[in-house]
């Protein structure tokens, strides 16, 4: 063979096999991670606005492609955000205020290296064996940062909506991490491919148990400002909340972060309510045994993505003691109770 | 003047100026003018913790000093300079200026301009207390209700076009009468567009005033006692809303209001949840006042739309213009004489009100008996609805501050003239 | 008859029902308006409103019947007419007199229409439109030629014009208005024929 086909040869299954579908690297870049996350981001964006503007008598975006609905709107909104200037204050922490939207992006996306896609042996992050466990406790970790980011901002209204930002940590953590267990609870093993095989038959974990769903569903809200619980950065009370002094490319981070935290959760809720990958069974192969199976995940986890955008045409904001409220007084009993109902079914063998 | 807090190292002290120590735990948050939430005015709230301490309204922003202006202008010419007053019920708002320099002029309106101008009122009030939702929704992060507010005024202010001939700046009533009449196709558009905005306002309940989510932040928010709203001195639908029964049309009829059969809804519990309702009663009850006044000019023949004096010397030409010969211009256009570019009123001081959208607005007019006016002092509502901050907002949580400033339905325009 | 008070109150709050009827009810409305949307945005300048005419925009003179009272700019609120003064050669009396005739300036004017409905000879009237652009101030105070012409409105040759109608169920409906369509398609077609010819003959 001629030495410089071989040579090409080699070069594409080193990038191929051993860079690209390397599962660390393709779950926390391709897909479902950054570039992915990127692109779900600012398709949800557009669709929260269209989804708004069919519903309250407007045309939502249209001008710059009238043909497909103005859908290009949002790369032109990124790329305006991209090339504007960083204005960093004079009053401001500096290495707090450059670094925190960072880190928390980052962190928001941890959790997808510990999520497996698929139940071919090789394409496993992490050992599957604990892998809902270690996903669900790394999805605690980024929230603190917007705190960071309003202390480090100096200004009254970072401030205030930091620190209710920090109210709301306490309350939709416990309620998001028991609703997430109680799959564990129903199946008996906190390994998350053994999880999505048990629901292979059609018997998903959401038509069982949907009390657990919901309850997840309305924590996860929660958790990334969705309406009716957008109370870190409402707009019409506090200028943005946490986000007030920053400008440029960090601000479009800060806007995409709570989306792209939206899109982790939503991954998270597909595989352990919405039966992941099922009814598809990977077979051995890069095609079919990781890429088809990621697809099918993350189509499910834009249908949830949609259903919540779909809320802000409705709702309003709900007052912040409100919220601590609703959390502690319904949610908590609510998600104790779907616990216990999914332990009932396992000892009943229903699954 | 007193000053809250001042940080060691600033150098300026004015004469007169108090200093005095803010305390340990009180924060102070300015919502100012430049906020996205708060109109044309600022507010200084102290905060001790989450609940509000102490509310003080800063207003003057948008002084205009309307009422120096009106001494330099003839008497028409201060007809569109009050309408911006408030824009939004620009009928509602010179009613009161006419009412009040007829009287001086010793004339009252015939029969059928007290109808046509009963009729822009209405259709003025329904797209007034749309436009105050409006804003209330979007206070409270609802952005539905605002779009669907402004979208359904625009059903209104179409109306209102199709009478008069401009959107928002009607300049319609005038001494003696009113400018135009209703065209021909108007009574059915004007029925098809009650009978919509009745089947929307039960959609309004069912997003917005009985959504739980809404619900649980206007009850029991922003209680107005009875005793309260009589003291301060509010008016409007605010305090129809604390159980209090005042409406000048209630007890003084004017126009064409004594002759058509309406309710004033009084609600009694005083909270922001009451305060909407009440405006969506109201809003319901003006499309009831608009259809009968619609009935109304559609029976009775096209005649005695302007008083006598300023019509009965009018030559052949104005009548044609009114029937609608001349080519170039829309049918039943009343045209002013002569006389209105320099009338000169008999002296004397006269009074008139109205109710307004927001609630009572009050003229006084002196007249020297020269083409100019030598004093006109107005009384809009929002000016006497601001001191409800200061006795209301107290005790609420900062979050609050939202539903309770949208509920009084502000106008900075308004207040500051 | 005059009103009558009615005394109102707060609909009930019952807790475990209201709050799921509450919900299930909002979300029925955002629902149906999501697959059944009514939607009333003009899409200026593409599409632009066909105004009836009645509607008080720009202000036109007709010289012939200005009879000089200066009504027009004594009442003006906005001190946007003044009467200029031009000299005329009166045929019947065979000398010049200096009669006035009113000029705008657009900077002023707020189209109030006091000035159309005051003048004894209807020698005023508005035209039906208002999206005139002009490109500095100067231009906005109109000479004694320019005040007897009519605007010239870029969106009538480029933009689709409609009509919003009044309709019960959904508010406002808009639609093309087609008249005017045609009568624009007849003229164009009738201009490039009369080119066509004259090329034709020409050449």
């Amino acid at each position: 063979m001629n030495p410089c086909y071989y040579a090409c040869y080699i070069v594409y299954k080193v990038i191929v096999y051993d860079i690209i579908f390397y599962p660390p690297v393709y779950q926390f870049l391709i897909i479902p991670g950054l570039i992915t996350a990127i692109i779900i981001a600012i398709f949800i964006i557009w669709f929260e606005r269209k989804a708004a503007a069919y519903v309250q008598m407007r045309y939502g975006p249209w001008e710059i492609a009238p043909k497909i609905g103005g859908a290009i709107q949002l790369l032109a909104d990124l790329t305006r955000y991209a090339m504007q200037e960083i204005i960093t204050p004079q009053t401001v922490d500096t290495l707090q205020y450059l670094l925190a939207p960072i880190v928390m992006v980052v962190l928001a996306l941890l959790p997808l290296e510990a999520v497996p896609l698929t139940s071919v042996k090789p394409y496993f992050p992490i050992p599957s064996g604990y892998s809902l466990l270690v996903a669900v406790a790394f999805t605690t970790l980024s929230p603190l940062f917007i705190t960071m980011m309003g202390w480090a901002s100096n200004n009254k209204f970072s401030i205030t909506g930091s620190v209710r930002e920090s109210f709301m940590i306490t309350s939709y953590e416990l309620i998001s991490v028991l609703g997430l267990l109680t799959a564990a609870a129903m199946t008996r093993s906190y390994d998350l491919v053994k999880i999505v095989n048990l629901q292979m038959s059609g018997k998903w974990l959401g038509l069982i148990n949907p009390i657990a769903l919901f309850v997840v569903f309305i924590a996860v809200l929660m958790s990334t400002s969705g309406f009716p619980f957008e109370i870190p950065e409402s707009e019409s009370e506090l200028v943005a909340g946490p986000f007030t002094e920053y400008s440029g490319l960090l601000y479009g981070l800060n806007m995409g972060g709570a989306y792209i935290r939206r899109w982790v959760f939503s991954i998270l809720i597909t595989l352990v309510f919405l039966g992941g990958w099922a009814p598809y069974r990977p077979t051995p192969g890069v095609i079919t045994g990781y890429f088809v199976p990621s697809l099918i995940v993350s189509l499910k986890a834009v249908v949830i993505m949609g259903i919540m955008s779909f809320l802000r045409s409705v709702y309003g904001r709900y007052r912040l003691d409100q919220a601590l409220g609703i959390a502690w007084e319904i949610l908590i009993p609510l998600a104790l109770l779907a616990f216990g109902i999914g332990l009932t079914e396992a000892y009943f063998g229903i699954i | 003047m007193e000053a809250g807090t001042i940080s060691s190292g600033s150098g300026i002290h004015l004469p007169g100026m108090e200093i005095a120590k803010a305390s340990k735990n009180r924060y102070e948050v300015m919502i100012g003018p430049a906020h996205p939430g708060s109109g044309h005015m600022r507010i200084f709230v102290e905060v001790d913790g989450d609940i509000m301490v102490k509310v003080d309204p800063d207003i003057g922003f948008v002084h205009r000093t309307m009422e120096k202006l009106a001494e330099g202008r003839e008497w028409i010419q201060n007809i569109p300079l009050f309408e911006r007053i408030a824009i939004l019920d620009a009928c509602n708002i010179t009613l009161p200026y006419v009412r009040a320099v007829e009287k001086l002029l010793g004339i009252e309106a015939p029969e059928r301009a007290r109808y046509l101008r009963t009729l822009l009122c209405e259709i003025n009030r329904v797209a007034s207390h749309l436009y105050g939702m409006g804003i209330f929704g979007v206070f409270l992060g609802h952005s539905t209700l605002y779009m669907w507010g402004f979208g359904d005024r625009e059903v209104f202010i179409d109306l209102a076009e199709r009478l008069t001939g401009a959107r928002l700046t009607h300049t319609y009533p005038v001494f003696g009468g009113v400018r135009r009449d209703i065209p021909d196709d108007f009574p059915e558009d004007a029925r098809k567009a009650t009978r919509y905005m009745r089947k929307r306002l039960n959609e309004y309940a069912k997003i917005f005033l009985n959504n739980p989510n809404i619900r649980s932040r206007l009850e029991n928010v922003g209680v107005l006692t009875k005793n309260q709203a009589a003291e301060l001195g509010l008016v409007g639908p605010n305090i129809r809303a604390s159980g209090i029964r005042y409406d000048v049309r209630l007890n003084e009829p004017y126009e064409a209001y004594g002759d058509v059969d309406f309710e004033i809804p009084v609600f009694e519990e005083g909270d922001s949840l009451a305060r909407a309702w009440a405006r969506v009663e109201e809003v319901r009850q003006s499309l009831n006042i608009i259809d009968q006044v619609v009935t109304w000019l559609e029976k009775h023949p096209r005649e005695n739309f302007m008083h006598e004096k300023f019509w009965k010397t009018a030559p052949k030409l104005y009548k044609d213009v009114y029937e609608g010969k001349i080519s170039y211009s829309p049918k039943y256009r009343i045209k002013l004489m002569p006389i209105f570019a320099s009338l000169k009123v008999p002296p004397g001081k006269s009074f008139a009100r109205v109710e307004a959208g927001r609630g009572e607005i009050v003229y006084y007019v002196e007249s020297n008996g020269d083409i100019f006016p030598y004093r006109v002092r107005v009384v809009s509502p929002s000016f006497r609805n601001v001191i409800a901050f200061k006795y209301v907002m107290p005790g609420h949580r900062l979050m609050d501050l939202p539903a309770i400033y949208g509920s009084f339905d502000y106008f900075p325009p308004a207040f500051d003239r | 008859m005059p009103a009558k008070v009615s005394q109102k109150k707060n609909p009930k709050r019952n807790p475990l029902g209201k709050v799921f009827a509450g919900n299930i009810g909002a979300l029925a409305v955002g629902l149906k308006y999501f697959f059944d949307p009514n939607r009333i945005t003009l899409l200026y300048p593409h599409e632009y409103i066909k105004l009836n005419k009645g509607y008080r925009g720009f202000i036109v003179l007709i010289k012939e019947k200005c009879i000089s009272c200066s009504s027009c700019a004594r009442i003006c609120p906005a001190a946007a007419m003044r009467m200029l003064s031009v000299k005329v050669y009166n045929e019947k009396l065979k000398k010049y007199m200096i009669k006035k005739y009113p000029v705008i300036n657009y900077n002023r004017c707020i189209f109030c229409g006091l000035c159309v409905d005051v003048c004894p000879t209807e020698a005023l009237y508005h035209v039906p439109y208002h999206d005139i652009v002009y490109e500095n101030m100067n231009d906005m105070i109109l000479s004694l030629e320019d005040f007897q012409k009519e605007p010239e409105n870029i969106e009538f040759k480029e933009g689709i014009p409609v009509k919003y109608y009044f309709d019960e169920r959904r508010g406002l409906v808009k639609t093309p208005y087609m008249e005017e369509l045609e009568k624009r398609n007849e003229k164009e077609e009738k201009n490039q024929k009369v080119e066509g010819e004259g090329e034709k003959g020409a050449g």
